[in-house]
């Protein structure tokens, strides 16, 4: 049960985008997305981390684009279905946010 | 403990846990899923995981043998061919594997620490939290005795076990932290409310209230002992508030207090329990009063012969639920003196005497009137905790001057007013600690009746002559005198004025006070004043310095003249020595002869609660003397 897919607004991202710019989150330049880098004490918590997120993007049905290399973890966040920023991605920042506030 | 899995493993365990999968779903995954490692991995792998859910989650099944991933992750089988301790259970409800490994290093760094220090930090917490011994003793399996001793006097505890504990305090913390954060969202798996397993008590702890609560239903409970519902719910967010301040919380988190959480009901409760508490406390101060049959306390010496005395004054007035009794000095003749003023203090604190035992029995009653009352009753068993309410009554030092103004002045019209049973005067010392030293003394409770110790007026009435010349008990003697050294009262000044004047007051009969002096109930107190008191004596007056130079005998028999003589020296003299004893001669303590200890406790001698018994002697002596002389030129 994924969250709307629609493109957001421009009042929604002026409501929504500044919390999330205002823990680290960025746009980036050339398509509407979202795009965070995170860093880990090592590896295991890279992926533990990664873990958290994976299955929590499976039971949203939202994925994320992301890369590490060991205890990096570079995310970008867009929805496929509407090229562009949805309240899935929102959701799953946070979401984000969350997991990470945790294990640091 | 995070033992055999690989910090990796353990991250992906806690990741798959903290996605919201159960144990138990888990484990059954495990059998179900078709064999992917070899079997006898699987098998040891299953073996371990129930061994772990065995301890922790006695409601899960056992697994089959057989296949069942024995991994989460897809590695080849680890190298621990052996079963997984039991720390992986608790890693498995961990809900993030980083923060066990984390736990893991931060228990191991504790370990480093010196013992007592952590057992230091492990305790404070405790009480912080209000968290009971057993819940820590349930899920970490340690026995509650050495933990105990651990914890309190730094009993050493291996290794092993107190990675258990600290173990156990890292997660509790964790826990604690998630309660408060989360405080009303039901937030993952296992019980982070309340407490961590199913113990075998049930879900929760038992509620418990905290010093903080406590202290501010008390002072509620001064202002009004019945509080409407409004009130209640009121003292229900203060209670809450303040304990969670204690913990270092955001009052706002309030539910975080899990099992001590304040409710109306408990607030209710509470005050319901204090009220029938002072009831009880009351009706045995009635008892006592009317009509002491009760077995006197053991410790004390169980005198209790003599019956009670005519009710005396009990005086109606209580301090928060302090409660003494007085009784007429004037039934001298009565000997069971048991009608002191009780202070409830005392009485919570000593719990031990019984009030009869004639001459220094009053004191014992007026230090315990809790005991007194409890052993009153002969069996009652008192409301709650009796010895709650007590703390109020600590509360009370200023009663300690007044009750020496009243003890004094008592004194001085006469012994007969102390014999009269002047209670009246005396009352108003009872109040707080009201215990006489004597009392205290005789009580032999000890010490820590500090409370107590206010009673001047109740040892004066204790003092009744009467009472001193039939039972002078040595026992009490001993705890009078201990009592005095911790306190400072005026009260064992005052008993000691009264004990050296009813004899001779009220009582010609030299009998009498020879029995007084006998039997040593004055004399053992005096004991500790007495070399003292020859000492200051001699610095007093001239009097005093032939006293002095007698020995102790000596002046024990020179107590026995001045008995017969008349009262009014023995005022006189008491009017000078106590206004004597004033500036606070000091004295050391020496083994009193008589009487002069008991005189010697001044209010102002605040500073050496042994010298409070010299001074007292100090002054019986001086009035034994001049009585002495008196009766020598005669």
């Amino acid at each position: 049960q994924a969250g709307k897919a629609h493109r957001l607004s421009a009042e929604e991202r002026e409501q929504l985008l500044p919390n999330l710019r205002a823990v680290g989150w960025n746009e980036v330049e050339g398509r509407d997305a979202i795009f965070k880098e995170f860093h880990f004490k090592d590896f295991n918590r890279a992926f533990g981390f990664m873990t958290r997120v994976a299955l929590q993007a499976e039971k949203l049905d939202h994925h994320p684009e992301w890369f590490n290399v060991y205890n990096k973890v570079h995310i970008t966040l867009s929805t496929h279905e509407c090229t562009g920023l949805s309240e899935r991605d929102i959701n799953l920042a946070s979401f984000i946010e969350q997991v990470a506030a945790s294990l640091s | 403990m995070v033992s055999k899995l690989s910090h990796l493993q353990v991250e992906l365990l806690g990741a798959l846990l903290e996605s919201g999968l159960t144990k138990e779903t888990l484990i059954k995954a495990l059998s179900e899923v078709e064999p992917y490692m070899l079997q006898s991995e699987s098998q040891r792998a299953i073996n371990a995981l129930q061994t772990e859910k065995g301890e922790s989650c006695p409601e899960i099944p056992n697994l089959p043998n057989g296949m069942g991933e024995s991994r989460l992750s897809e590695d080849e089988t680890s190298d621990d061919g052996e079963e997984f301790t039991p720390p992986i259970m608790k890693e498995l409800e961990n809900l993030s594997p980083e923060e066990a490994a984390h736990q893991k290093a931060v228990v191991e760094r504790l370990l480093q620490e010196d013992p007592w220090r952590v057992a230091k930090m492990v305790k404070s917490y405790l009480q912080q939290h209000n968290i009971p011994q057993r819940e820590v003793v349930d899920t970490t399996g340690l026995n509650q005795s050495h933990l105990s001793q651990h914890l309190n006097k730094g009993t050493p505890m291996k290794t092993q076990k107190r990675a258990a504990l600290y173990t156990w305090y890292v997660r509790k913390q964790r826990e604690v932290a998630q309660q408060f954060t989360h405080a009303g969202q039901g937030i993952l798996t296992e019980e982070p409310m309340g407490d961590d397993l199913p113990t075998k008590k049930g879900r929760r702890n038992r509620f418990k209230w905290g010093p903080a609560s406590q202290q501010i239903l008390f002072q509620a409970y001064e202002r009004q002992k019945n509080p409407s519902k409004e009130e209640r719910e009121a003292l229900v967010e203060e209670c809450n508030r303040a304990e969670c301040i204690q913990r270092g919380v955001s009052p706002s988190q309030a539910q975080g207090l899990g099992s001590n959480l304040v409710t109306e009901v408990r607030v209710y409760n509470w005050f319901a329990n204090r009220r029938k508490e002072e009831a009880f406390r009351h009706k045995l101060a009635m008892d006592t009063f009317s009509g002491p049959q009760p077995t006197p306390a053991p410790p004390l010496t169980p005198h209790n012969s003599s019956s009670l005395q005519p009710p005396s004054a009990l005086s109606p007035s209580k301090v928060h639920g302090v409660r003494y009794n007085q009784q007429p000095a004037s039934e001298a003749e009565s000997s069971s003196s048991n009608h002191h003023g009780n202070n409830s203090m005392v009485t919570t604190q000593t719990i031990l005497h019984q009030v009869s035992p004639p001459g220094l029995e009053p004191s014992q009653n007026l230090l315990s009137t809790d005991t007194k009352l409890i052993s009153a009753s002969g069996g009652t068993l008192p409301p709650v905790s009796t010895l709650t309410a007590l703390h109020s009554l600590e509360q009370n030092p200023h009663a300690l001057s007044q009750q020496t103004q009243n003890l004094i002045m008592a004194s001085l019209p006469g012994v007969m007013a102390i014999g009269a049973g002047e209670t009246s005067s005396l009352t108003p010392a009872f109040t707080n600690t009201g215990a006489s030293t004597l009392v205290i003394g005789l009580a032999s409770t000890q010490p820590q009746s500090v409370p107590v110790i206010n009673s001047m007026g109740s040892s004066l009435t204790t003092l009744q002559p009467v009472q001193f010349s039939q039972q002078l008990h040595p026992s009490y003697q001993q705890p009078l005198m201990q009592q005095v050294q911790s306190h400072i009262n005026q009260s064992p000044f005052m008993a000691t004025m009264a004990q050296i004047q009813n004899p001779h007051a009220l009582y010609g009969p030299k009998s009498e006070v020879a029995q007084y002096t006998h039997t040593g109930l004055l004399p053992q107190t005096m004991v500790i004043t007495d070399t003292t008191n020859l000492s200051a004596l001699t610095n007093l007056t001239p009097t005093k310095q032939a006293f002095t130079s007698d020995s102790e005998t000596h002046t024990e028999s020179g107590m026995h003249t001045p008995v017969s003589q008349a009262p009014t020296i023995h005022l006189q003299n008491q009017d000078t020595t106590i206004q004597n004893l004033q500036p606070g001669p000091r004295l050391t303590s020496s083994p009193a002869v008589s009487s002069s200890s008991l005189v010697l406790y001044q209010s102002s001698d605040s500073t050496n609660s042994h010298s409070q018994l010299l001074p007292s002697s100090h002054n019986v002596i001086e009035t034994f003397i001049s009585t002495q002389m008196a009766s020598s030129t005669q």
